[in-house]
């Protein structure tokens, strides 16, 4: 009898991981493939059929990124961008969460939901006749305003759903405990909904940091970000796979960091939040 | 701690008054219930109190300030929560000195004034802890203690017992009552519980459809009722539908004729506590004797209640004192009942 029920338990342990496996294995296979290219010759990555494991692997993939392109250069714009985008993001988005959320305006939060929903594209002809006209096109600071476009709404959407599950009693109770609804907002609200704050910024990093295309339209030679700058690696001779992928897979790592480092982040925050409380 | 006045005092939504000219002066360490049915205005008195509803019109003084206009925060008072309302971010310590803080009090000073308001609702030692180490009980002890630690004009209390169980609330009543004496707290407490109002109150605004029935003490309440809401909300009471005759006479709607307090004419109602009615021979020399059939009995322990058939149209409840040795009623017995003209006070019928 108990051979049969732990028979029965391991067979539904091995379901569940197939199951797991075949749900996940067309995102994991393109990233492993990836890494495989970064790591193989120029011969075996058009070699056919496919060689999977690099033999020997070698590094030279990764040292022709930062020889070749100024891939240092392409990530320190990356970073002023999205660094940029997502501190002016959060500067203005939580407040303007908490707003939204205090003033149960339904109105506005469908306004930044639009605004979420809206393809990046349709803001792009204005925003690159605006640059045009005060002479913006081709900075970094073009750039940063457009990624607002995409940080901003991620965080107000989130920061409205953290503050209204902030209770209004709490902030009532400050307000009678003789602080001011800036105060309130300062010491009871603002660290209440910070796993929210955690999250916005973490999703508006990853949006903004894979955005593609207000870089290839509004960048300069200079002035890029990572992800249209790998874009040029492709070049017309002939696509080098192996730089490629390896340009990709650094462009990749942050945000792969990020989501590691952001999950137990987001589940120490929900144990640690107990708002439920008091 | 100061006195509240608060002068023809008016909340309205549209043509809905959910307050209507409320006027109340309290004076310094009294203890204040506003009593009354969910919906019949008293959170909104208290809240307008706090300062987080605005008044449609009337004032509101503490301690000869005017405060009608003021935000809550400049206002100094200290509510205690129906949630308790604790910082679960902060420890107990914090809680507690959140006000002071916000009063820019010095460091030194601030933490004294922490452990005294700790010392108070006894939860020295327990500073360091976070509220959800705490029980429910301790919690409210520590909403409690942030609302005095800053030493509020008037403390306000918000249904404060209603998530405590049963027995913990009565301990708990004792306890905030004798703060509350101890400290000369002038006090206004909501609550729909009669007994918990009953028992912590120096005097009690009964309140209807935000309207105030009655204001006065539990003997006025009780014993003198002002109408028919009251003389049902307060304690329990028999109502039996009839005509008054203005004289100190009832005729009930199954033809009764009781004698009864004066002043009322035309249709009406006869409120008589179930305790006032005596049963068996003493009955007889009362102002009203009848005879009725016994109906029901609910046997309570330390009492008994016993609906009595007067008349097809006429029943009332009699409490009876269960004491050793005295032979109970059973159903279907007859009873003779009885009660004194005084027992039985009339209200004219409500429009």
């Amino acid at each position: 009898m108990a051979s049969t029920r732990n028979l029965k338990r391991v067979a539904g342990k091995l379901g569940f991981a197939v199951s797991i496996f075949v749900l996940v294995s067309p995102a994991i296979l393109v990233f492993l493939w990836m890494l495989s290219l970064s790591l193989k010759n120029d011969a075996d990555n058009t070699a056919f059929p496919p060689i999977f494991i690099p033999n020997p692997p070698t590094l030279d993939n990764f040292r022709d990124v930062f020889a070749k392109n100024n891939f240092l250069l392409y990530l320190w714009n990356s970073i002023l961008v999205t660094g940029g985008a997502v501190a002016v993001g959060l500067l203005v988005g939580v407040p303007a969460g908490y707003g939204i959320a205090r003033a149960k305006s339904a109105k506005f939060a469908f306004l930044i939901l639009i605004a979420r929903i809206t393809p990046a594209l349709s803001y792009l002809i204005p925003l690159f006749l605006v640059f045009q006209l005060i002479g913006l096109n081709g900075t970094i600071t073009a750039l940063l305003v457009t990624h607002l476009v995409i940080t901003v709404p991620i965080i107000v959407w989130v920061m409205i759903g953290y503050f209204e599950n902030v209770p209004m009693e709490l902030e009532d109770a400050a307000l009678v405990d003789g602080a001011s609804p800036w105060q309130g907002f300062r010491h009871i609200a603002l660290p209440l909904a910070r796993p929210g704050i955690i999250v916005g910024a973490i999703l508006a990093f990853i949006f903004s940091w894979n955005n593609f295309i207000f870089s290839v339209v509004l960048g300069g030679k200079t002035t890029r970000t990572l992800p249209s700058a790998i874009y040029n690696v492709l070049t017309f001779e002939q696509i080098s796979w192996g730089p490629l992928a390896a340009a990709a897979l650094l462009v990749t790592l942050p945000v792969l960091l990020l989501t590691v480092v952001a999950q137990r982040q987001i589940v120490a925050g929900l144990s640690a939040g107990g708002l439920k409380d008091g | 701690m100061a006195k509240v006045e608060i002068a023809s005092l008016s909340k309205r939504y549209g043509e809905n008054f959910v307050v209507k000219d409320l006027s109340i002066e309290i004076p310094q360490g009294e203890f204040l219930v506003l009593l009354g049915p969910s919906g019949c205005g008293k959170t909104t008195t208290l809240r307008m109190i706090a300062g987080f509803v605005e008044p449609s019109s009337g004032q509101i003084t503490l301690g000869g300030r005017d405060v009608t206009t003021l935000p809550p925060w400049k206002r100094n008072t200290g509510l205690v929560f129906q949630s308790y309302a604790l910082f679960p971010h902060l420890t107990v310590d914090e809680n507690v000195a959140f006000g002071l803080e916000m009063r820019k009090l010095p460091a030194a000073e601030r933490r004294e004034n922490v452990a005294e308001a700790l010392r108070l609702v006894r939860l020295e030692g327990f500073g360091e802890r976070l509220p959800r180490q705490l029980s429910g009980g301790q919690q409210q002890r520590v909403a409690l203690a942030r609302a005095l630690a800053f030493r509020p004009d008037v403390l306000l209390l918000d249904e404060p017992l209603s998530n405590l169980d049963a027995k913990l609330r009565e301990e708990v009543r004792v306890e905030i009552r004798e703060l509350q004496q101890k400290l000369g707290l002038t006090t206004v407490m909501v609550t729909h519980d009669q007994d918990e109002a009953l028992s912590m109150a120096d005097r009690l605004v009964v309140m209807s459809q935000g309207e105030v029935r009655q204001i006065g003490t539990q003997r006025d309440l009780y014993e003198r009722p002002a109408d028919r809401f009251v003389a049902g909300f307060v304690g329990r009471s028999n109502f039996l539908a009839g005509q008054c005759e203005g004289d100190g006479a009832f005729i009930s709607a199954g033809g009764l004729r009781m004698a009864c307090t004066a002043g009322v004419r035309g249709k009406g109602t006869l409120a008589l506590r179930p305790e006032a009615v005596s049963v068996g021979p003493e009955a007889a020399h009362l102002d009203n004797s009848f005879e009725g059939v016994v109906e029901y009995i609910s046997y309570l322990g330390s009492v008994l209640d016993v609906r009595v058939r007067l008349a097809p149209q006429d029943r009332i409840i009699v409490q009876i004192a269960n004491r050793s040795g005295e032979v109970l009623p059973k159903m279907g017995d007859t009873l003779k009942v009885g009660w004194p003209a005084t027992s039985g006070r009339v209200f004219a019928e409500e429009s």
